[in-house]
């Protein structure tokens, strides 16, 4: 069974189409990648299913169940997280603070308001683990302003994968680092996702990292989609390669 | 020297309920953005309702121990609190999303509203509690006679001080609390409640007005017009530090009562002027205040 699905999802800004009656579906531990110009809807899609934008028509189902009308909150707590094409953190927080906020997050109501940050072992440790996981735990007591570029794209996916989510989004997570660190960020990534702890669907446009790291990708063009099979398949066809190249020359 | 010592003391006493007021306004200004003109006057609020708990135990004669009457100045402040939560989701959450214009007017609405309603439920007099004072005794200080009360109220001041600074940087809501502070959005879209931390933020805000007030009144009875005093006051306190800076108020606090404690002693007629003028010049300096960000 598919874990992630959208029916016939739609979105329109006036006139345009941005995301034109997609079918799309994410299978259990898969590493997806959604490629396709400015402007393809690749964003707007993710937007639809983390609940940032509502749907003009269609639904989205994840584990079977429909979840069209489930806000932020309830699809965190059903597994669904993401990160933004523009790096998300509090600047003002430490990077331990960024990680322990998905924690609480995530726990919801339950626990107790007034715990002592410092005292809360539980959330400490797992926010550390997390942080090591993305090699960010010596920096745990920098801002998070404080970082690098490609550290805060890592503590940005770090704080996502923190919501302890079935399925990650993650929207641009090496625009704008250094080769060395996209590297290093895709190689995180791609570790968590085949350690089996969670499924994700990245929107990348770095199309080396794409066929590198990817098991599945799928091409979106004008709000629909163009192309969806495995890296050999997507590098041989021709009107990805079009559409792709068309978009790499302005104008 | 003796003077000097009891001027100090009654600098740290004012700078206490200052930094109360002002810390309450910081507070929700920095967590939701809103100017609460109406802060002035729940911390009246604070006042009238404690002295009112404190007459009626009196009245009451329920052993009238001072111990009693001391708990009855946090169940004052709670019950201001307690109008904050229910201010913030009916008055001001439909109004984040205007213009500051109407949140000003929608506070000093509030505070037109607050102030008539102390005057219809408690009358023009004054309202004394300074039973809770004499029921501490006179200590000396360099020779010089001092209430206790007045060492309790500083205290208090410095107590909460710590109380607020440990709950904003050391616990978990804290952690909720900045992080809303610096990008509402952000925070929602990382699944935490919003609107939960607003209310709570704006409680406790009201909270640390109402325990002002509570204090206050011991030794200076709640009268109409206390509140407004307050606020132009608390807003000298918050320009010098800056909005939304706890240390900010804290050291706002200290340098507007220092001055004005000097001032009523050695330059009474211009002792508010003296006040605007330091506002003015850190304006024009630091136009966020000592501690404040841009």
């Amino acid at each position: 069974m598919a874990l992630l699905q959208t029916v016939n999802l739609t979105k329109r800004f006036g006139d345009f189409r941005a995301v034109n009656s997609v079918n799309f579906t994410v299978n259990q531990g898969e590493f997806l990648s959604l490629v396709g110009s400015n402007g393809a809807g690749k964003t707007t899609l993710v937007n639809l299913i983390s609940a940032q934008l509502w749907p003009d028509t269609g639904q989205v189902l994840f584990e079977g169940r429909d979840i069209t009308q489930a806000t932020v909150f309830q699809r965190i707590r059903a597994g669904i997280a993401r990160s933004f094409q523009l790096v998300n953190l509090f600047d003002r927080l430490t990077v331990l603070d960024n990680v322990s906020l998905a924690i609480f997050s995530r726990e919801g109501k339950a626990r107790n308001l007034a715990t002592l940050a410092e005292g809360d072992r539980e959330v400490r440790t797992e926010a550390m683990d997390v942080l090591g996981l993305f090699g960010l735990d010596t920096k745990r007591r920098l801002l998070a302003g404080g970082l690098a570029q490609g550290e805060r794209k890592l503590l940005d996916v770090a704080v996502a994968y923190a919501l302890r989510p079935k399925i990650l989004f993650l929207d641009e997570p090496t625009s704008g680092v250094g080769t060395r660190d996209k590297a290093q960020i895709m190689d995180t990534i791609s570790a968590v996702v085949r350690a089996g702890t969670v499924t994700a669907v990245v929107i990348e446009h770095d199309m080396d990292i794409v066929f590198k790291y990817s098991d599945r990708i799928v091409v979106m063009h004008e709000g629909a989609f163009l192309a969806d099979g495995l890296p050999a398949e997507i590098r041989v066809n021709k009107e990805v390669a079009t559409v792709l190249l068309g978009a790499a020359v302005p104008g | 020297m003796e003077i000097l010592a009891i001027q100090i003391l009654n600098s740290l006493f004012y700078a206490s309920v200052l930094f109360l007021i002002a810390a309450g306004l910081s507070l929700i200004f920095g967590v939701m953005n809103i100017v609460n003109l109406a802060h002035g006057s729940l911390y009246a609020l604070g006042a009238y309702i404690t002295a009112w708990l404190i007459g009626r135990a009196i009245a009451g004669g329920s052993g009238a121990s001072a111990i009693w009457l001391f708990l009855l100045m946090p169940i004052g402040a709670l019950a201001v609190a307690l109008v904050g939560a229910v201010i913030e989701p009916t008055l001001l959450r439909p109004l984040y999303r205007r213009a500051e214009e109407y949140q000003l007017l929608v506070t000093f609405g509030l505070l037109l509203i607050l102030e008539d309603v102390m005057r219809f439920v408690w009358g023009g007099l004054p309202l004394t509690a300074d039973t809770v004072v004499d029921a501490l005794p006179i200590v000396r200080i360099l020779g010089q006679l001092y209430p206790a009360y007045n060492l309790v109220v500083i205290g208090i001041g410095g107590i909460a001080a710590l109380g607020l600074w440990a709950f904003v940087y050391r616990t978990r809501f804290g952690v909720m609390l900045r992080a809303t502070s610096q990008d509402r959005r952000m925070a929602s879209a990382l699944g935490l409640d919003v609107g939960r931390v607003y209310i709570l933020a704006f409680a406790i805000g009201c909270f640390m007005a109402g325990l002002g007030g509570a204090i206050v009144v011991p030794s200076q009875a709640a009268v109409l017009g206390m509140g407004v005093d307050a606020l132009v006051l608390a807003f000298v306190v918050v320009v010098v530090g800056g909005l939304g800076s706890l240390k900010g108020a804290l050291v706002g606090a200290l340098i507007v009562s220092f001055v004005r404690t000097a001032g009523i002693q050695f330059f009474p007629e211009v002792e508010l002027a003296v006040l605007y003028l330091i506002a003015g010049i850190v304006l024009l300096v630091r136009p966020t205040g000592l501690f404040g960000t841009a």
